[in-house]
């Protein structure tokens, strides 16, 4: 059993996967979607695979990767907030919890002065991660909601954890990979079985307002970190990663025009055009990997 | 009467003082002259090797009271390297000595012992990723003499060996996952110019 566990595919891909299908199970049959104990849930697989990848939290946190753990429960305070204090002040909460994030993730780096191309990548992470979540966290859902407006959100957090977690773990930063990769399948467990469950002709569980500010912060403070401190990570790969947010938004916008007529295909094509960016992200990060996609220490 | 004797006591202590302090020669560590290297266990395998070209420091050198010396170095951690370039990339990257975060580690002794005339223990903080903890290493007193070629140039040899653990840094989840370590073993051959 401690081999099983002991192996990274099974916790960075398989066990998340299989615990965000049984999360979803439960929103589905178990529990309300706006529920605190579902945001709970959320928050305590959070908690386990940051403490699987990173381990226990450091007292005091020096590091920015001993850090993480700590953002991570800032979104979860705020995520748990109940939703009619949220509500249309999440942006404003997402703009001061993500610019405060940067701001402790990078001092060291901005004291040191340097503006390097990896810095300037950094901060064009910083600010991109801050439009996109400020943006997705305002959007309220329509009065007739489509059938793809559930998956917007989660599909723009599995996007960014994904791509960020290949140009990651390319970047010389393995780590923070395989939390990004935990991210990005217990997502897609729970992505997977919305889609069953609407093409079964019933409605998706949307994400309550704190559900997606907790997995759109922790996946973007992780991205911060990487674009801050990971020697190698393509800079272009790692622009590229933080936009599936924004593409979410203009996916509800401008692009919707886009999304067939056909109701099962319509969340499908959203999820592709909120992709696009993360697709490139990773082709990027393949094609110019300093070293190819070997490990070091292999 | 009394008064005098203290007085004498005191210009005694004094001078003896200054005498001590007169036999404390500083050294600056010889940086082309220095190799700072570690092994660990790589996995199931066998030992990793690893070196970093970029050390300073110096060396307060005490021979009448060697508990006085000090040691005051620091390595560049963009200087490391393991004869493999992704490997090094990894090693400088934030799962291990996050050279971005922090591009210096770190020595100051706190404690020098004598064991005999030329070894010696030297205790202190060694400061990785920002955390810091003690360690001991055992110094030997190789040579110091004056340079055949330049009788300005004095030098002394130091060699030392020490332990550290990477479970006790911000690298443990790292190298855990990649079966290294957790024991590190440092050997560090150096000459330091006598100021």
């Amino acid at each position: 059993m401690s081999a099983i566990l002991g192996n990274p595919m099974v916790t960075t891909a398989a066990l998340p996967l299989l615990l965000g299908i049984v999360l979803a199970l439960a929103a589905r049959f178990a529990l309300p979607a706006a529920s605190p104990v579902l945001t709970l849930f959320w928050a305590a697989l959070l908690l386990f695979f940051y403490w699987d990848t990173l381990g226990p939290p450091a007292v005091p946190p020096v590091a920015a990767s001993q850090k993480l753990i700590y953002l991570a429960f800032a979104g979860i305070v705020i995520g748990l907030l109940p939703e009619r204090m949220l509500g249309r002040a999440t942006s404003f909460v997402a703009v001061i919890a993500f610019a405060a994030a940067f701001l402790w993730l990078g001092w060291r780096r901005l004291a040191g002065g340097s503006l390097d191309l990896q810095m300037i990548a950094a901060l064009a992470v910083g600010l991109l991660t801050l439009i996109g979540a400020a943006l997705l966290t305002a959007r309220q859902p329509s009065p007739m909601p489509s059938p793809e407006e559930p998956f917007l959100a989660p599909a723009a957090v599995l996007a960014l954890s994904l791509s960020a977690a290949i140009v990651s773990v390319l970047g010389a930063s393995i780590v923070t990979g395989q939390l990004l990769g935990s991210l990005a399948a217990l997502i897609g467990g729970w992505c997977l079985v919305q889609y069953v469950v609407m093409l079964r002709g019933g409605a998706a569980v949307w994400w309550s307002k704190g559900v997606e500010f907790l997995l759109l912060y922790a996946a973007a403070t992780v991205l911060v970190q990487v674009a801050l401190l990971a020697p190698k990570a393509n800079p272009a790969a790692l622009i590229l990663s933080s936009l599936p947010p924004i593409a979410a938004v203009l996916v509800r916008g401008r692009l919707q025009g886009l999304l067939p007529g056909t109701r099962p295909l319509r969340p499908l094509v959203a999820g592709i055009l909120i992709a696009i960016p993360a697709v490139l992200a990773i082709v990027t990060a393949i094609v110019w990997a300093p070293h190819g996609a070997a490990l070091g220490f292999s | 009467m009394r008064t005098r004797k203290l007085i004498a006591a005191l210009a005694f202590a004094g001078a003896s003082m200054l005498a001590v302090s007169a036999h404390a020669d500083n050294y600056e560590i010889d940086g082309q002259h220095a190799w700072v290297t570690f092994t660990i266990k790589h996995g199931i395998y066998g030992i990793a090797h690893g070196q970093f070209d970029d050390v300073k420091g110096a060396i307060t050198l005490d021979k009448a009271d060697v508990t006085k010396s000090s040691v005051k170095a620091e390595l560049d951690v963009g200087s490391v390297h393991t004869a493999f370039d992704q490997r090094d990339s990894d090693l400088k990257g934030p799962d291990f000595f996050n050279a971005a975060e922090f591009p210096k580690i770190s020595f100051e002794s706190t404690k020098v012992e004598k064991v005999d005339d030329k070894t010696g223990k030297v205790t202190g903080n060694l400061t990785i990723s920002g955390v810091s903890k003690e360690v001991t290493l055992d110094v030997k007193l190789l040579n110091e003499a004056q340079a055949p070629w330049d009788a300005t140039l004095t030098k002394a040899a130091f060699s030392a060996t020490g332990k550290v653990s990477t479970a006790d840094f911000p690298m443990a989840k790292a190298a855990d996952g990649f079966g290294l370590g957790p024991e590190v073993e440092i050997a560090i051959d150096l000459e330091a110019i006598k100021k």
